[in-house]
């Protein structure tokens, strides 16, 4: 026949093409479905046992009264009552607050000041000034520790030495419960600036070289650049270091592990060393388990109140 | 009038240019000075407690604390260092950590890469669902689920094995998620290419996505790494003989157990970081030209 155009033709010769053929073009795309379960199997399995069923076990515990020599009873909400009206958990919580505005504030702005340094000097020794900074990131909490503890040593400690260059008396750092967060606090910004330093310095490259020469024309100073440029061209950023950076001091517990236990009088028993030390001693589980879903449900929750913020704000821009 | 090459006209403006030059020179040279000072103070801050660690290694029992502080020893100590790398139970030490931390991050690679093709490249059912629970794991906290890993492994008798810190921690929805990143990247002309020549989906991944995979490799491998060298609390929970410690436990009870010892304390902790900085000087270039993707995920 003549008159047949070319699709009669093809809708004659069987199903169509596999676009036309939902089923079929289904089973074309996942061709490989085996094959692909087979590469995420041992990723999957093993996130399945070691963090997905033990986070659903600690839920699960949380609402049970158990110990590693009886079997779980169901006590509802008790071990979260217990946690809350606990004065050495709410203590814990206080005093992780209290290290987050001795660490935190003093991190944002060395970081801010040292990004501010690295775009303006020359690319050797920005480089150098990098590898210094992220140094200390890579060295391990327990070589820190050990580190600091002999510098604050009582009688040898290099500290006490330098103050008394000063006519300053030697403080027992570690040993005195109104010294020893601050001690910790040290390590911990050495330990933490890295990572912020030069997260910053990456956004602060970013910002365009045009804005600061309109700005030099108008003739503003560096303080006015980075007042009404820099720091606004940030702020996301910045948000974003101030939250991982909370929530990351809040969670410090190596530290005092190693270097003070917790002590002197509780005056390092950050919360996460409070839940720790509970893990260990506590064969009651269930009040350990449920003071650190609180304490990450907090978390979570101010993350996420201030990530809204920041994206809310951003689509109004 | 004589004819001027270019080079000459320019000669000639030169005493033009020098004294509006001279002055912003003098500008620049004091504001150059004050960021070198300020660079400099950073520098010592970061480096100081490293390098205070590794010269006390060189100094006396006595010395490490002693008043009035002296940076340097009064006579260079070699042998604490040749002590710790001669004793054996640091040898041992040394050489379990290394090999634990090399399957680990072997491991890992495989485990998590494999899984990055598979999200990044095929098609398959559930695989949002499975998307948004392997991304999910990322935000569970290490001390929600500390005691129950620890219920978990001890069910699975795989306590004061070398198993039970290679295994827990080898799959990770970070390095699933980063890797997964880079393959996006790899144009799909190069797999087409392959799929022609009659590549099925694991040859592309072994011949193509493998080979292509260098930087994301060393940048994971290096994060694996560390976090297998440094690790400190889980190997206390899990780890009970003492021949069987990992270096940051041997290190603790170190410093507990033989208080005097400082010299040869300080020398040991300077050998358990020379590995990874070391590391960390050959692949910086690497490892910092990553932390801008880390902020910004």
């Amino acid at each position: 026949m003549a008159t047949t155009t070319a699709s009669a033709q093809l809708a004659e010769a069987g199903p169509g093409p596999l676009a036309e053929d939902p089923a079929r073009h289904r089973r074309y795309t996942n061709r490989y479905a085996g094959f692909a379960y087979l590469m995420l199997a041992p990723a999957v399995i093993l996130l399945g046992i070691f963090v997905i069923w033990p986070a659903i076990y600690a839920v699960y515990l949380a609402f049970q009264d158990w110990s590693f020599y009886k079997a779980p009873t169901f006590v509802g909400l008790q071990n979260f009552t217990n946690v809350i009206t606990d004065p050495l958990f709410i203590n814990a919580i206080v005093r992780g607050l209290k290290f987050v505005l001795m660490t935190v504030p003093i991190m944002l702005v060395l970081a801010f000041l040292f990004s501010c340094l690295v775009v303006s000097v020359g690319k050797r020794f920005s480089t150098l000034l990098k590898i210094s900074i992220y140094l200390p990131t890579i060295i391990s909490t327990v070589i820190t520790s050990i580190i600091f503890t002999i510098i604050y040593d009582y009688s040898g400690g290099l500290l006490n030495w330098a103050i008394g260059l000063f006519g300053l008396d030697s403080i027992p750092w570690l040993g005195d419960p109104k010294y020893a967060l601050k001690a910790i606090a040290i390590p911990a910004i050495w330990l933490g600036m890295g990572l912020t330093s030069l997260i910053m310095v990456s956004a602060m490259i970013d910002i365009p070289e045009e804005f600061y020469e309109a700005a030099s024309m108008e003739g503003a100073n560096w303080w006015k650049k980075t007042l009404y440029i820099t720091i606004p061209q940030m702020k996301n950023i910045l948000l974003y270091l101030l939250v991982t950076d909370f929530v990351a001091a809040l969670q410090q517990y190596e530290l005092p592990l190693v270097m003070t236990n917790g002590g002197p009088l509780d005056s390092t028993m950050l919360p996460n060393l409070f839940i720790f030390s509970h893990f260990r001693g506590d064969p009651t589980a269930g009040y350990s388990i449920a003071a650190a879903l609180l304490l990450f449900v907090v978390l979570g929750a101010i993350s996420a109140g201030i990530f809204r913020v920041v994206n809310s704000e951003k689509s109004v821009d | 009038m004589h004819s001027h090459t270019p080079a000459q006209q320019m000669k000639d403006l030169i005493p033009m240019i020098e004294p509006h030059r001279r002055a912003r020179t003098r500008r620049w040279w004091v504001g150059g000075l004050l960021k070198g000072a300020v660079g400099l103070i950073f520098i010592f801050l970061a480096l100081f407690p490293l390098a205070w660690m590794i010269i006390a290694g060189f100094k006396a029992k006595t010395e490490v604390l002693e008043t009035p502080f002296q940076f340097f020893p009064e006579v260079w100590h070699w042998e604490n260092y040749v002590r710790i790398l001669s004793d054996s139970a640091f040898l041992r030490t040394l050489g379990w950590t290394l090999s634990g931390a090399v399957l680990f991050t072997a491991l890992s690679l495989t485990v998590n890469s494999m899984a990055a093709y598979a999200f990044a490249r095929l098609e398959f059912p559930f695989k949002k669902t499975l998307w948004v629970t392997v991304i999910t794991t990322m935000f569970i906290p290490g001390m929600t689920i500390l005691l129950t890993s620890f219920i978990v492994v001890t069910k699975l008798h795989m306590l004061d094995t070398l198993a039970v810190l290679v295994i827990p921690g080898a799959a990770s929805a970070a390095s699933i998620f980063f890797i997964r990143q880079f393959y996006l990247n790899i144009p799909r002309s190069l797999e087409e290419a392959a799929e022609l020549d009659g590549c099925g989906a694991g040859r592309i991944f072994m011949r193509l996505f493998l080979p292509l995979s260098k930087a994301p490799f060393v940048v994971m491998g290096i994060t694996a790494f560390l976090s297998y060298w440094n690790s400190y609390v889980w190997p206390i929970m899990v780890m009970a003989t003492p021949e069987k410690f990992v270096l940051q436990q041997y290190l603790a009870t170190f410093r507990s157990e033989r208080t005097s010892e400082l010299g040869i304390l300080m020398a040991g902790s300077a050998m358990a970081a020379a590995p990874v900085i070391i590391m960390f000087l050959v692949f910086q270039k690497q490892i910092i030209g990553n932390i801008k993707m880390a902020g910004l995920k």
